[in-house]
């Protein structure tokens, strides 16, 4: 599905990714684990396509895509949760789902406003309210709602759990794990291990820039060092 | 009676005012430029508008074509300038957009384009009737403005909020990369932004051509301020503030006027207003804090 191969990333003079390579398949979700500044969202930046790469390559289902523009990535089926959401603060909640199904005919806007709407029967219970006026949870919903619309194959989903409360970290992850049934593979960056790891198959650990680790949420359980520095001992 | 004539006019006045800052709350709503430079497509839709004019003599024929000219100019201005100044601080368009303001004028008063002459623009009411009432009188050319005006507003409003590219644009003004990444092709929203505030400058153009009767190179340096007075007072970038401070500028000008006659030259009213907003609402009437 993903694929990125030795991707170097930076700003101005300072690089942030010194050469990452991961892969995504088909129907997996796959999570990149780090502290604050390991640079998780200049990874979900770049691979949306606001960063350009300084080296490296990006393919998704094979096809080399680093040097589309974000709104072409978009229609070759990648969706984003952004970091804090993002949403459309001053538009209804209806018009941001509209939104993420800008290039959607509109027979899938209305089978996915379903689809949304299953997921997350409180946002059809708001779908008339500006979007600003709901809690912080319903807007991270809002996001993840708004990027499910274009039906994406692959979601990426930057920092879900930051500012939530730790119930709604779990309901919210939960929720991401749920996704599989719909047939999207997920790369998700995460702070939060401990959570992360009970709904993904693959993680990787990224460490100043390089990826240190990676392995199944059992093998990183166990690992002595990954417990010591992201699990709490 | 005077109450009432006063505020006709003042409307009539107000509807000029909103068509130029109208384009320009939009251009600030997704680029955040201060685009000066509007104020040089404002006179050459006039330009335009009396050229044709001159040759067909219909005034609807004369203002579609002026409009399209316009709004084909505003993308080119987009297209070579700010195009190439899209990721730098938000002062880089701004001093380029005065330099392309000040080029565009001497350009204009060139001989080979508009001299420094003023040229008529007879185009009256272009057939409209005159209205008297008892309280009181339009005449066919404001008749004219204010009836352009509100077509041309409610065909904006409905392209903005009844259709997708109409949503695509709300986004983009709100957050231009998150609208990227929903999707939206951001050139294709920003070229469209451009072709609909510039066409409503051109139209602005051609009305206050025909309304004074009058049409010359320098005739967008009172707008290119007027027009930024009112986008603050609005609100930036909020086209209902924009529509708001208009009316309410235009209002105020005509009845301090009317009231207490010229102590101060008329245009300078305007930045009385913008003092007192700054210092008592620096947000403006309808925009966010």
């Amino acid at each position: 599905m993903l694929r990125v191969e030795n991707l170097h990333i930076g700003y101005g003079q300072i690089e942030i990714l010194h050469g990452v390579s991961l892969d995504v398949k088909e129907n997996e979700i796959v999570a990149v684990l780090g502290a604050n500044g390991a640079g998780k969202s200049t990874l979900i930046k770049t691979l949306i396509g606001w960063l350009k790469p300084r080296s490296g390559e990006i393919y998704l289902n094979e096809e080399p895509i680093q040097q589309l523009p974000p709104w072409q990535r978009i229609a070759k089926g990648i969706g984003l949760v952004p970091e804090t959401g993002r949403i459309f603060r001053d538009l209804s909640v209806e018009d941001n789902l509209r939104l993420g199904a800008y290039l959607q005919s509109e027979a899938i806007i209305k089978e996915q406003f379903q689809v949304v709407y299953e997921l997350f029967p409180i946002l059809a219970e708001r779908r008339k309210q500006t979007a600003k006026t709901l809690s912080g949870g319903e807007q991270q919903m809002l996001a993840i709602g708004r990027a499910m619309m274009s039906n994406p194959r692959l979601l990426l989903v930057d920092e879900v759990s930051m500012g939530l409360m730790p119930i709604l970290v779990k309901r919210v992850l939960q929720v991401i794990g749920e996704l599989r049934n719909h047939q999207v593979s997920v790369l998700l960056v995460e702070q939060n291990a401990y959570e992360a790891l009970k709904i993904v198959d693959r993680a990787y650990i990224l460490e100043n820039g390089h990826l240190v680790l990676q392995g199944t949420p059992q093998e990183l359980q166990e690992n002595p060092k990954v417990k010591a520095a992201y699990l709490g001992g | 009676m005077d109450f009432a004539q006063n505020l006709s006019n003042a409307i009539i006045l107000g509807c000029t005012y909103l068509l130029m800052a109208a384009g320009l709350t939009m251009v600030y709503g997704v680029l955040k430029v201060l685009h000066i430079a509007h104020a040089s497509v404002y006179t050459i839709g006039a330009f335009v508008g009396v050229l044709v004019y001159s040759w067909v003599g219909n005034f609807w024929l004369s203002l579609l074509i002026a409009m399209i000219f316009s709004g084909v100019f505003g993308i080119l201005i987009y297209r070579f300038s700010y195009y190439y100044l899209l990721d730098v601080p938000r002062t880089v368009p701004l001093i380029a957009s005065i330099g392309l303001f000040v080029m565009l004028t001497d350009l204009l008063q060139k001989p080979f384009l508009m001299g420094p002459y003023q040229r008529a623009f007879p185009a009256g009411g272009a057939g409209l009737p005159r209205i008297d009432t008892p309280w009181f009188s339009i005449t066919s050319k404001q008749l004219l403005i204010f009836s352009v005006t509100i077509v041309l507003m409610v065909l904006v409003y409905l392209l903005l909020t009844r259709t997708r590219i109409g949503l695509g644009w709300q986004a983009a003004s709100l957050d231009r990369e998150m609208a990227a990444a929903v999707g939206i092709n951001l050139n294709r929203i920003i070229a469209l932004n451009f072709f609909i505030g510039s066409a409503l400058a051109g139209a602005a153009g051609v009305l206050v051509g025909i309304y004074n009767n009058s049409v010359f190179a320098t005739m967008g340096d009172l707008p290119s301020y007027k027009a930024f007075i009112i986008i603050v007072l609005g609100g930036m970038g909020s086209l209902p503030g924009a529509i708001l401070a208009s009316l309410l500028l235009a209002i105020v000008e005509n009845f301090l006027v009317a009231s207490i006659g010229y102590v101060l030259p008329r245009d300078s009213i305007a930045f009385l207003v913008l003092i007192l907003m700054l210092m008592f609402r620096p947000h403006g009437l309808l925009g966010q804090e």
